[in-house]
């Protein structure tokens, strides 16, 4: 097991690639927290699963963009499980991933571009505040960003989303810098296009296709090819890597 | 619980009905019970609305309420296509994604231009549909279409039925159709839009499911029709020839095998992938259920991959075609004749090293059998496949000789000077349809189905000769 008796926080982790981290930490041993915003009976769902094969998970709502329910929910957390070793931020703001109706660059407006900010950004500062405390007292940590490869290859050009990723990954770099001291790693992973996840389930049939003519390994990436390289950050496996983004898409983004 | 029915009959027609639960969903499918007597009844009522109604509409009247009903289907939003999307992979075990994707590019082929050209494919005029209509060589002609056309459908993969009752109506006949228990719902829908659009036309079909071989039933239909039209294995052909009188037109598309013939100019570096990537498209899509999917490749050596290369790839490619959009699940039946072929193919190859078998490991979803020498041979289906080795492809077209009798869809990638020798060879051979790597499945709709004719075969004309008309013209009460 590769992070037995961790005690693991996923945030937006009911359904697709949250969910299929939430149940992979579980089943490599850790305890793991399965944080919801809405849907309360698909994080029950992802608990009871992880149940089923005899791995300890709690479903935790709370909203990423607001620092009391954060606070409050990393701190029943801790309570819990005695502690906070792994932190995923998985969660983002509600965003349609739709080729057909997306918005071009001059329909995007600042209030697009500001609630993703708050998503992806602000929810990972928030939860970031709040688990800090608990690993510089432990002197150990591991903080993973989920962002995408969107950010080097925007193939399809989600404005919003795509520069809220960004300045994910440059939050992730600057934390690592002040963190590593700590001993607490910070380390991004970019996912390519996810099948299936309720966000890709719009993207046209033709659209994946022509991803895969671009693929090395001439398919899509899956929730649990994306599990695994969580898992791995999340291990004493990657005990000397900080700050750096893992590329999760078969070779599409190489550099 | 939703109850929907599998089947469609006029509404004048009282049945008796049973109802069944869909495993694993909130819809139950009802289902008459259908006896001698009432397929009587109900052919004689369709018949009569026939004459009543559809027979006096006109072929473009016709073309026109079959667009209206298809555009409904090109429609996401249609409740009828939301059901078919969510109920046909649970009937048939095919991926939903698939029959989604596979469901929305049939009905495009049903459009109104589509309907046209398929009647122009066929008819000089398809107004000799509705009337007497000169003929180029003097005389008039009109044509005839079947009073009424008993059609046997069977297998699960949707869409041939649609095919087959839109032909029927283009003719003016009053269509009833045997579904198979495999696949007894997507007729009943599409009829139900056709009754959307006009509940008259609607009343001259009847789709009725019953259990193959109930032969008091199929005679009662056969005898009642005047064309009977048969898709099947070979086995449902011989079944129903048997009970149809040869005064009846009887058409069959019995049990056929359709191959890829893939040459060095398709496997360069830069296109070899998307050749190997394509054909296991052909492969993959209906699980090779349909007839018109490969169940050999006979491939050239030469170029940036060999053939056996080209088994390794389109292996690789199989595997993350399962992951995409996985297999049914297989009968005991089906898996064991998979796993039979497997085995006897494994200790072939501990002998023989011109024999490589590549599989997917934990069950049956896929297979790929290398021969490194020319041939071709059947599958067994459900994603099972034979790569033949060729040094070149013109040498070796003759070992498909002993299929002769059966072969239908050729998927070909040659460079164009090699296209007419191929073409003559597989045209003598027997070969009906040669068609691009990754379409083997989407035959176009004025294609020649089996080699054939398609409304042709159906119908029958009359002709007034040149001779009487202009006789007549001297009866003329006024003539000079």
């Amino acid at each position: 097991m590769m992070v037995k008796n961790k005690v693991a926080l996923v945030t937006g982790a009911s359904r697709g690639i949250g969910a299929a981290i939430a149940k992979k930490l579980a089943r490599e041993g850790a305890f793991v927290g399965v944080n919801f915003f809405k849907n309360q009976q698909l994080a029950e769902n992802v608990v009871n699963e992880i149940k089923t094969f005899s791995g300890q998970a709690e479903a935790f709502q709370a909203d990423v963009r607001n620092p009391e329910q954060v606070q409050a929910m990393v701190a029943q957390l801790a309570d819990s499980f005695g502690g906070i070793d792994i932190v995923v931020n998985n969660a983002l703001s509600h965003y349609t991933f739709n080729p057909k109706t997306r918005k071009t660059a001059w329909e995007t407006n600042w209030d697009d571009y500001q609630q993703q900010l708050d998503g992806s950004v602000k929810g990972a500062y928030n939860i970031c505040q709040s688990a800090m405390p608990f690993m510089k007292e432990q002197m150990s940590g591991r903080l993973i960003n989920i962002v995408s490869n969107l950010i080097d290859f925007p193939v399809i050009p989600y404005h919003d989303y795509t520069t809220a990723k960004m300045a994910l990954l440059g939050f992730t770099r600057s934390l690592a810098a002040d963190l590593g001291s700590f001993g607490i790693t910070v380390n991004a992973v970019s996912p390519g296009l996810t099948y299936p996840t309720d966000s890709s389930v719009e993207t046209t049939e033709d659209v994946r296709e022509s991803i895969i003519q671009l693929t090395p390994m001439r398919r899509l990436a899956t929730p649990d090819d994306i599990a695994n390289a969580v898992v791995f950050l999340a291990s004493e496996g990657s005990s000397f890597i900080t700050g750096q983004c893992l590329n999760i898409d078969g070779g599409l983004v190489m550099r | 619980m939703q109850i929907l029915q599998a089947y469609w009959i006029p509404k004048a027609v009282d049945v008796p009905i049973v109802r069944e639960q869909l495993i694993g969903s909130a819809y139950q499918l009802e289902y008459p019970v259908v006896t001698s007597e009432k397929i009587r009844e109900i052919t004689a009522l369709i018949q009569q609305n026939r004459v009543d109604y559809l027979q006096r509409l006109t072929t473009g009247d016709i073309v026109n309420k079959i667009d209206q009903a298809i555009q409904k289907w090109l429609n996401p939003g249609y409740p009828l296509r939301i059901q078919a999307e969510a109920l046909l992979p649970i009937i048939t075990g095919y991926d939903p994604e698939m029959v989604r994707l596979e469901l929305k590019k049939y009905m495009r082929t049903f459009r109104k231009k589509e309907l046209l050209r398929f009647l122009d494919e066929e008819f000089d005029q398809a107004a000799m549909l509705d009337e007497f209509r000169p003929r180029k060589s003097g005389g008039l002609s009109r044509v005839y279409g079947p009073r009424s056309i008993f059609h046997v459908f069977s297998g699960n993969v949707p869409g041939v039925q649609i095919w087959s009752l839109i032909m029927g109506l283009l003719l003016k006949s009053a269509n009833l159709g045997k579904t198979s228990t495999a696949e007894p719902l997507l007729p009943v829908l599409f009829t139900q839009s056709l009754a959307e659009v006009d509940p008259q036309l609607a009343e001259t079909i009847a789709i009725l499911p019953w259990k193959g071989g109930m032969t008091e039933l199929e005679k009662a239909a056969v005898n009642s029709a005047e064309a009977v039209v048969v898709y099947g294995s070979e086995n449902t052909v011989k079944a129903v020839r048997k009970i149809v009188p040869l005064s009846k037109t009887f058409i069959t598309y019995g049990h056929k095998i359709s191959l890829a013939i893939i040459g060095k100019e398709a496997l360069r570096p830069d296109c070899f992938y998307e050749t190997v990537h394509k054909f296991a498209e052909d492969i993959s899509i209906y699980d090779q259920q349909s007839c018109l999917s490969p169940q050999a490749v006979l491939v050239e050596a030469g170029s940036a991959i060999s053939p056996k290369q080209f088994a390794q790839l389109l292996a690789a490619e199989l595997a993350r075609y399962a992951q995409k959009r996985p297999r049914a699940t297989l009968s005991d039946e089906e898996t064991m004749s998979i796993q039979n072929l497997r085995h006897q193919t494994e200790l072939e190859a501990i002998k023989n090293e011109n024999i490589a078998i590549y599989a997917s490991k934990q069950d049956t979803s896929w297979t790929v059998i290398y021969h490194h020498q020319p041939g071709f041979d059947g599958s067994p289906l459900n994603r099972f496949i034979h790569v033949f080795y060729s040094e070149k492809l013109e040498t070796d077209l003759g070992k498909m000789q002993p299929f002769e009798n059966y072969l239908q869809s050729c998927g070909l990638a040659v460079s164009p000077e090699r296209l007419f020798p191929i073409a003559e060879r597989l045209g003598e051979l027997g070969m009906n349809r040669l068609t691009q790597v990754g379409k083997m499945n989407s035959a176009k709709p004025g294609w020649h189905h089996d080699g054939r004719f398609n409304l042709l075969d159906f119908v029958r004309f009359t002709d007034i000769e040149r001779g009487l008309e202009d006789t007549l013209e001297r009866f003329d009460p006024d003539v000079e």
